[in-house]
């Protein structure tokens, strides 16, 4: 009896991961859909479509890199449900979690997804992508020609930012840039002082091209950075930009939505190598070539790293823009209302007129379901 | 031989046993003929072989009650206490070494795949067990956690086999944010589950102690073979009183027979109900107090790497840790103290005294691993926690397992072989009950019909 069962329960754990994965890649959607009531959704049904009509609050706080987007789409929902005002307040990822978990907002925005820790010490809360982004890698260098986009790996840019590339006409880049003339200025590697998704996504870029990075320093929201001569600490892409601009051989790490401030401050644009060894600037078309190999294998809590994906033309550094947002909401009609709102963003505000400002993609289909089956959760 | 009138006092005093009753009519006659000797006779014979019989049956059914305790006890929920026990030790180790051989990189070990195969297999041996063992009368809070493990362990081993997919593919962050997701199914599924099972069948192995030990039942089979004893002892010094001193041999062996079987009964039930409390006292409890200990390790270990992988928010397990090890100890009312007092001298104690002193090393290397996630120093932080080194919290994690493993089995031994000896104090008492109320019953028609003879 004891074995016949054991194997049973193996034949049935063996059984279940063909089923699993099948199931994933099934669950695809429709984003335009009009009425999002998603399968998956769980007890209670789907998603509603309008907010209630009485008058109500969202307050919004977290990434710098969301907030640009959070405005205008708190202002086109504004437009069409003048009751709701969703009020965007900033501050990084890590106060986004943090305010978010404390229910003291309901959107917490967070360009890196929720750690295990906090979904274990916090079981209420989800992560649900709103938008796709993508990170530059910005410089100040004096003397390239007007429309030169360095190209750079994340070995070099661990060596630059660990110390090891003291100047911008260091080898390891010429090699890279064999037909750029390049100056001896000192490299001056930026880094946020907040915590940071954006730091997340930099320094896992970082550690998953040098082995030494990822052996000496590692990846997260926060770093113990290298000791290196004239390295700063910067609060917020709006402080990475200004910073790099005011500092003369600067290498920055900023969010896509910074993009045009990046460019008004007259920063140089690098080309990151991806998997394939291709230099790619940050564009649409590498963003979603990149996104598109995970889109089948994002897990149904929507927690995947995109980080050097394998597409041959896609951008290394991708990410999901996420809302953190908790299940429990103070009231039925703050949960309704949060739930429309958020649906709004991941369909209606998935369109140019929303995300163009901030150069975020849309998401593809599938990934919309499976937002829709995590916002269903909210109560 | 005739018999004498008995005394005014006697059991008989209101009739004349000498002589036959004429045929009265009436209440009057009614009452007299109830009243006639051979009438006392039936009745007594008759109330005598209702009341032995029926004191068989409930003496009976009362040790079967205990003896089956004292064998569920120690085939039943001792096992699956155990078995659940140990389905969660297995999870959470599973977890971890899944865990840590992801860290250590892409060419996971031999030795760390066994182990995590093992682990599962063990846990998905103990479901099984679990679950072959639970009805649909069972705890609905049990029932419910174990649909929860059935399901979530498959989830769990696919995020796992997912995630070890996308390392060896090249994709390491990939990778990790689905080893970040099986370890959020652990977490947040299996484990709580696997704890409410434990405690469902722990608390399942106390009420079957309870019910091997309690006193009610026997102490009512006790008290009905008294009454018993006293009838028969009236019955017998009214007809000694009224044959001129004869000795009514039937009943004088029903009675000797029922002071041999209560005496059984009692030297047995004592026997049993000693062996069995000094089984739970020095066994059962302080295994269950060093289970508790384990889980708590595990927990403290578990919450280390949950620690560790967690760099893209604000958690942090410090408060956990601290928590977790006040109650783990050692120190005055904490599990590792109350373990190692629990039966001085015995290996189960020395183990746990062991375990007291080796997580004193260990917590040492957790406070450092707690100081250096505190400043982002996740690679040093990392060794300290997967290295294989003597100084590593895997290390000593290591060793704080090994020796409440070892107390753990000490104390299940002594309580195995308590258990054991209890449970055989009723061997043969069953059938003894049975057999003595027949004999008590034959004894009493026999004594009874001798005399009802006389008045043919």
């Amino acid at each position: 009896m004891g074995s016949v069962a054991r194997y049973r329960i193996l034949i049935a754990i063996a059984a279940a991961v063909p089923l699993m994965l099948s199931g994933a890649a099934c669950s695809s959607g429709n984003p335009a859909s009009p009425v999002a009531v998603p399968s998956s959704a769980g007890s209670g049904g789907g998603v509603p479509l309008t907010p209630a009509p009485a008058p109500q609050t969202l307050y919004e706080a977290g990434s710098t890199l969301l907030q640009q987007a959070m405005g205008h789409w708190a202002a086109g929902y504004h437009d069409q449900y003048p009751n709701v005002v969703v009020k965007p307040g900033g501050g990084g990822s890590t106060k986004g979690i943090s305010e978010a978990s404390a229910g003291t907002i309901n959107i917490g925005g967070s360009d890196a997804y929720l750690s295990s820790g906090d979904l274990v010490k916090n079981p209420t809360l989800l992560n649900v992508p709103l938008a796709i982004s993508a990170q530059q890698v910005n410089y100040n260098v004096p003397g390239l020609r007007p429309g030169t986009n360095l190209h750079l790996d994340g070995l070099v840019l661990a060596k630059m930012y660990d110390g090891t590339i003291k100047t911008w006409s260091n080898p390891a880049i010429s090699q890279l840039n064999p037909h750029v003339s390049l100056p001896s200025t000192p490299v001056v590697p930026l880094h946020r002082s907040d915590g940071s998704g954006d730091t997340f996504l930099f320094t896992s870029y970082l550690s998953t091209h040098d082995s030494n990075w990822n052996r000496n320093f590692g990846y997260g929201t926060k770093v113990a950075w290298p000791k290196v001569a004239g390295a700063k600490g910067e609060t917020g892409n709006q402080g990475m930009v200004k910073g790099c601009h005011d500092t003369v051989g600067c290498v920055a790490y900023i969010g896509i939505s910074f993009q045009n401030a990046a460019n008004q401050a007259q920063l140089g644009e690098a080309a990151l190598l991806n998997t394939a060894n291709q230099p790619e600037l940050p564009n649409k078309t590498s963003i979603d070539a990149a996104v598109a190999a995970f889109v089948s294998s994002t897990p149904p809590n929507e927690t995947i790293s995109m980080i050097d994906g394998p597409a041959s033309t896609g951008y290394p550094i991708v990410n999901y823009e996420y809302a953190i947002v908790s299940t429990q909401q103070r009231s039925a009609t703050a949960a309704r209302d949060l739930k429309a709102f958020l649906h709004w963003i991941i369909t209606t505000g998935n369109s140019l007129p929303y995300l163009g400002s901030s150069q975020f993609q849309p998401l593809p289909g599938p990934v919309v379901s499976l937002s829709d089956a995590q916002i269903a959760k909210i109560r | 031989m005739a018999l004498r009138t008995p005394s005014p006092t006697s059991p008989a005093a209101s009739g004349p046993p000498g002589h036959r009753a004429a045929a009265p009519r009436g209440r009057m006659a009614r009452h007299l003929s109830v009243s006639t000797t051979p009438t006392r006779l039936r009745l007594l014979l008759t109330g005598l072989l209702l009341a032995c019989l029926a004191w068989g049956a409930v003496g009976a059914w009362t040790v079967l009650q205990h003896a089956s305790a004292a064998q569920d006890v120690v085939s039943t929920s001792e096992p699956l206490s155990l078995n659940a026990q140990q389905m969660y030790r297995s999870l959470s180790d599973a977890d971890v070494t899944a865990t840590t051989a992801f860290l250590a990189g892409p060419n996971e070990s031999l030795g760390d795949r066994q182990r995590y195969t093992a682990d599962i297999n063990q846990a998905a041996t103990d479901l099984s067990n679990l679950n072959g063992a639970a009805t649909s009368g069972s705890n609905r809070q049990l029932l419910a956690s174990l649909a929860a493990i059935s399901t979530a362990l498959p989830v769990y081993t696919s995020y796992v086999s997912q995630a070890q997919s996308e390392y060896h593919l090249g994709y390491l962050l990939t990778g990790g944010s689905f080893m970040q997701v099986a370890s959020e199914v652990m977490h947040l599924q299996l484990l709580p589950a696997a704890k409410t099972i434990y405690a469902q069948e722990n608390a399942g192995l106390t009420a079957a102690s309870a019910r091997a030990t309690g006193l009610p039942w026997i102490a009512v089979v006790v008290v009905l073979a008294i009454g018993i004893g006293f009838v028969l002892f009236r019955a017998q010094r009214w007809l000694w009183r009224s044959t001129h001193r004869r000795i009514n041999y039937g009943l004088a062996v029903a009675t000797a027979v029922l002071a041999a079987c209560v005496l059984w009964l009692i030297v047995a039930f004592t026997v049993a109900r000693a062996d069995l409390q000094q089984g739970v006292g020095h066994g059962s409890g302080p295994a269950e107090t060093l289970a508790q200990a384990d889980i708590d390790a595990q927990l403290i270990r578990g919450d280390e790497i949950l620690n560790l992988i967690s760099r893209s928010g604000n958690a942090s397990f410090l408060q956990d840790y601290h928590s977790v090890r006040g109650q783990l100890g050692p120190g005055p009312g904490t599990l590792l103290t109350e373990a190692a007092g629990s039966s001085p001298g015995g290996a189960g104690a020395q183990w746990a005294s062991a375990a007291a002193h080796d997580v004193q090393a260990w917590y040492a290397v957790n406070d450092q691993v707690y100081r250096l996630d505190s400043e982002s120093r996740y690679p040093t932080e990392t060794q300290l926690v997967i290295g294989t080194g003597p100084t590593s919290s895997a290390a000593g994690f290591g060793r704080v397992e090994t020796d409440l493993s070892h107390a753990i089995a000490a104390d299940q031994v002594v309580f195995h072989s308590n258990a054991t000896a209890g449970g055989n104090a009723f061997t043969g008492l069953e059938a003894g009950v049975i057999v003595a109320a027949l004999l008590m019953a034959l004894g009493c028609a026999w004594g009874l019909s001798v005399r009802l003879a006389e008045y043919r």
